[in-house]
């Protein structure tokens, strides 16, 4: 009886399956697509940016801007750190996912997470420099080292001292600084360092932007003034006035600046 | 937590406040029988499905027939889905060449888009093609969203119903897609187009970048499954990141419509339910109940987020300013900014959704304690489509038997005399799950095909595994998504996971229903615990966080805890 039931049920929901898979999987997304394409065209397909009749990337999604070598180009706007591939690829979208006390993310932190030469717990970070105490070494082929076999080989600099691991929080603030001009310990807005959760963020703080003004200037040989008025003028604030962060977008500004000089 | 951040609160709860009472109102009529709004419209669509079907939309079951067409409907829709899967490498509508996905992880996809978790262990971009998402994976949302509901109906009936039968499935179904699901997906997933969710057939297009490099820009129907799965509170989504992902949710303005499209229909469901028995204050107290839940632990993880990471130096400043968002940064956008990100992501994590617009793993440990917390309670604020109710019905007999207890007198819950039967039902609900977070986690925290997925060292790679496991069961899918869960053990324990803590609950309270189907009810006197007041529901508040505090803090101590402590 109850078996009869069952098969019963299990024919009607081979029949119901087949009526939403047709209404659901086709006619449904198939509506949504043609209305969208009629009202929302260029939102619907990506908000896509061209430059003299070429796709040069969309208004959403953020972009490197390094010269062939990886290095940044200091003309140019730098993005957030990205873990969306090699960088802002736009087939592998991702986050780092390193938690909060992790040493890739945040250096060997005295007390939290330090470990020894041997890889046991240790109270201070024997791997700290002199410009960065957080220093996570990285073996000769430069994969970070967070915890030391017996006979760990390390990478060293030609004063002797510990190549660290670039992509640390610690580290990121110490190249910012440099590549910007900033003096020694000076703050380093936190969007800077960090990478997004899309690796794919097509925005900066304002603070991030503002810091990046006077390298920029002076790559392009432009007066900061004018570099820094085009990042009010490219400067998203919040949404109806308190939903989210005020952000800039980083491709629409250099964009804008392409066309300034 | 900054200014803002309370004001996207309040902008939140202001138009839940507003939306969730008027949909309810627009559920009940919609389920109670007789006449409904948008009949003319709506009517002829279920007389077709109902002829094509074969059934009698008027007869009413009892609750072994509807549970039963509720597994058969399940086994039948995961089966479809394995094979969709399977076979996508050789199917049409496959822009992008994504291969056929393997045995393990097409079971692990079919039962996690079947059962509502939404649990991805694949890689939405490459591993999913076109036809797999629209066809395979948006039928599934669609359709786990309506069963909820369904099962919900059916609950309520036996609980507060005077009828021993509970409903017709297949009318439950039918009625909640083609007059709720359907309907709602269409305007919200056209709101997202507007602000820049992305909604076209192509692949991946290629762009010249201004440095000189080439970057490829996705394509795809991602607007569409953005909405449903929200609403159907599913959580999967088209690209890897899920609500990261600037083509699903472009701007701060879509983030705080997502998270509403999430919670408000399983509120509203609460309000239906207050209607239906026609005792709109039982409504009222257990909606209270979920949004007490609610905004503390979102707005822990506000303030946590806010607050920032303590270990980093403090020469990278985390101070929020007109200029900056400060906080902790790592894994989220800046258009969203510490709060906006968690009180999304959070947010949803007292539903089933487990939408997430920001990275959980590289949140502080408060900030996932906040995540945990919404899952660990059993998922009640608000709860999944119809999950939501059911969950916290179940846990209003609870709190009603052990109030009964306390006081020396029968227990009632609207009017109908609870147990050893119903008793002996609940406590099963209520340990099944935890049950099986505990065991599974345990095992897999001292077995190496356990551990050798974690990403990150120490506390905070227990919590990857053990969220894991609590996210699954719970059928909310978000994740720590630094453990690599795309292995056979994995795949095979969290796939089971997801189908014990779905079909356990549902099999379960359909039978609490059935048990008080047709049960007398009895008068109210002055002797009659009110379960419509205050002093229930803060009596229900502090049973839900007893039992699931007893059950998981050891748990939550090993994990988070331990990590800002020793942090």
């Amino acid at each position: 009886m109850r078996a009869a039931l069952f098969g019963r049920h299990l024919v009607a929901s081979l029949i119901m399956l087949a009526v939403v898979t047709v209404a659901l999987g086709f006619g449904y997304p198939l509506v949504v697509t043609g209305l969208s394409q009629l009202f929302f065209h260029r939102q619907a397909n990506g908000s896509l940016v061209y430059r003299s009749g070429k796709l040069v990337g969309s208004e959403l999604l953020g972009q490197e801007f390094l010269d062939t070598r990886g290095n940044p180009l200091p003309q140019y706007f730098q993005p957030r750190p990205s873990a969306a591939g090699a960088g802002y690829d736009g087939s592998s979208s991702g986050a780092t996912n390193l938690g909060p006390s992790n040493p890739l993310l945040i250096g060997f932190v005295a007390g939290v997470n330090t470990v020894g030469l041997d890889g046991q717990p240790s109270a201070v970070n024997p791997f700290a420099t002199r410009a960065d105490p957080a220093c996570v070494p990285v073996d000769p082929k430069g994969v970070p080292v967070t915890s030391p076999a017996p006979g760990q080989k390390y990478a060293r600099a030609a004063d002797g001292s510990y190549v660290c691991d670039p992509n640390t929080i610690p580290e990121r603030a110490i190249a910012y600084r440099a590549f910007n001009g900033l003096p020694a310990g000076a703050p380093v807005p936190a969007d800077a360092v960090t990478a997004s959760g899309s690796g794919l963020d097509p925005d900066i703080s304002v603070q991030n932007a503002l810091d990046q003004a006077p390298r920029v200037a002076r790559a392009r040989r432009l007066p900061v003034q004018q570099v820094i008025a085009l990042i009010h003028r490219y400067t998203q604030g919040r949404e109806w006035g308190f939903l989210g962060e005020p952000a800039v977008n980083v491709l629409e500004l250099n964009l804008a600046l392409d066309g300034q000089s | 937590m900054t200014i803002s951040g309370w004001e996207q609160l309040l902008f939140v709860a202001a138009v839940t406040v507003v939306a969730a009472p008027l949909l309810g109102r627009y559920l009940a009529a919609t389920f109670r029988g007789g006449k409904a709004p948008g009949d003319r419209v709506f009517l002829p669509v279920e007389r077709l499905v109902y002829r094509t079907l074969g059934v009698d939309p008027e007869s009413s079951w009892t609750w072994r027939s509807y549970a039963l067409a509720v597994l058969a409907f399940g086994l039948v829709s995961t089966l479809l889905l394995y094979a969709i899967l399977r076979l996508q490498g050789v199917l049409p509508g496959n822009p992008t060449h994504a291969p056929g996905m393997p045995p393990l992880l097409s079971f692990n996809t079919a039962v996690s888009f079947i059962t509502g978790t939404n649990w991805q262990a694949y890689e939405g971009e490459t591993q999913a093609s076109n036809l797999a998402d629209t066809v395979g994976l948006v039928v599934a949302q669609f359709t786990a969203g309506g069963v909820g509901i369904a099962v919900a109906l059916a609950v309520v009936r036996g609980i507060a119903g005077k009828s021993r039968t509970i409903g017709n499935f297949w009318s439950d179904l039918t009625r909640s897609l083609v007059r709720v699901l359907v309907p709602l997906s269409i305007i919200g997933a056209l709101v997202m187009v507007s602000q820049g969710a992305v909604q076209n057939l192509s692949g991946f297009r290629t762009a010249a970048t201004l440095a000189g490099g080439t970057q490829k820009i996705p394509g795809g129907l991602v607007a569409s499954m953005e909405a449903i799965k929200l609403l159907g509170t599913n959580g999967g989504s088209y690209y890897g990141v899920g609500g990261a992902h600037p083509f699903e949710n472009p701007t701060p303005f879509t983030n705080m419509f997502d998270l509403l499209f999430v919670i408000v229909l399983p509120f509203a469901i609460l309000f239906m339910f207050g209607r239906l028995i026609g005792r709109p204050r039982q409504g009222y107290a257990l909606v209270a109940v979920m949004a007490i839940i609610f905004v503390a632990h979102t707005m822990v993880s506000m303030q946590a987020e806010h607050h920032g990471n303590h270990l980093l130096p403090a020469s990278v400043s985390q101070v929020a300013s007109g200029v900056s968002p400060g906080g902790n940064m790592e894994g989220k956008e800046t258009r969203f900014g510490p709060e906006g990100s968690a009180l999304m992501t959070v947010g949803t994590m007292g539903t089933t959704a487990g939408a997430t617009d920001s990275a959980l793993d590289s949140y502080t440990p408060v900030g996932g304690t906040g995540a945990f917390a919404g899952i660990l309670l059993g998922e009640i604020s608000p709860g999944g489509d119809g999950g939501g109710l059911y969950s916290i019905l179940v846990l209003a007999l609870l709190a009603v038997f052990v109030a009964g207890l306390m006081v020396g007198r029968t227990p009632e819950f609207l009017g109908k005399k609870i147990r050893a039967p119903q008793m002996k039902l609940v406590v099963t609900y209520v340990l099944v799950i935890p049950v099986t977070v505990l065991v599974f986690g345990g095992i897999s925290l001292v077995i190496s095909v356990g551990t050798s997925s974690i990403l990150n060292p120490g506390f905070h790679g227990l919590s990857e595994v053990t969220y894991a496991y609590a996210s699954v069961a719970n059928n909310n899918g978000s994740a720590f998504a630094g453990l690599a869960a795309n292995t056979t053990w994995y795949n095979v324990t969290l796939g089971l996971s997801m189908l014990i803590g779905r079909f356990a609950p549902i099999v379960l309270s359909l039978a609490v229903a059935g048990s008080l189907a047709g049960a007398r009810v009895h008068a109210r006197t002055r002797a009659t615990l009110d379960t419509a007041g205050p002093t229930f529901a803060a009596f229900l508040l502090g049973v839900i966080v007893i039992v699931g505090g007893l059950i998981y803090f050891p748990m939550l101590i090993l994990g988070p805890i331990g990590e800002r402590i020793v942090g």
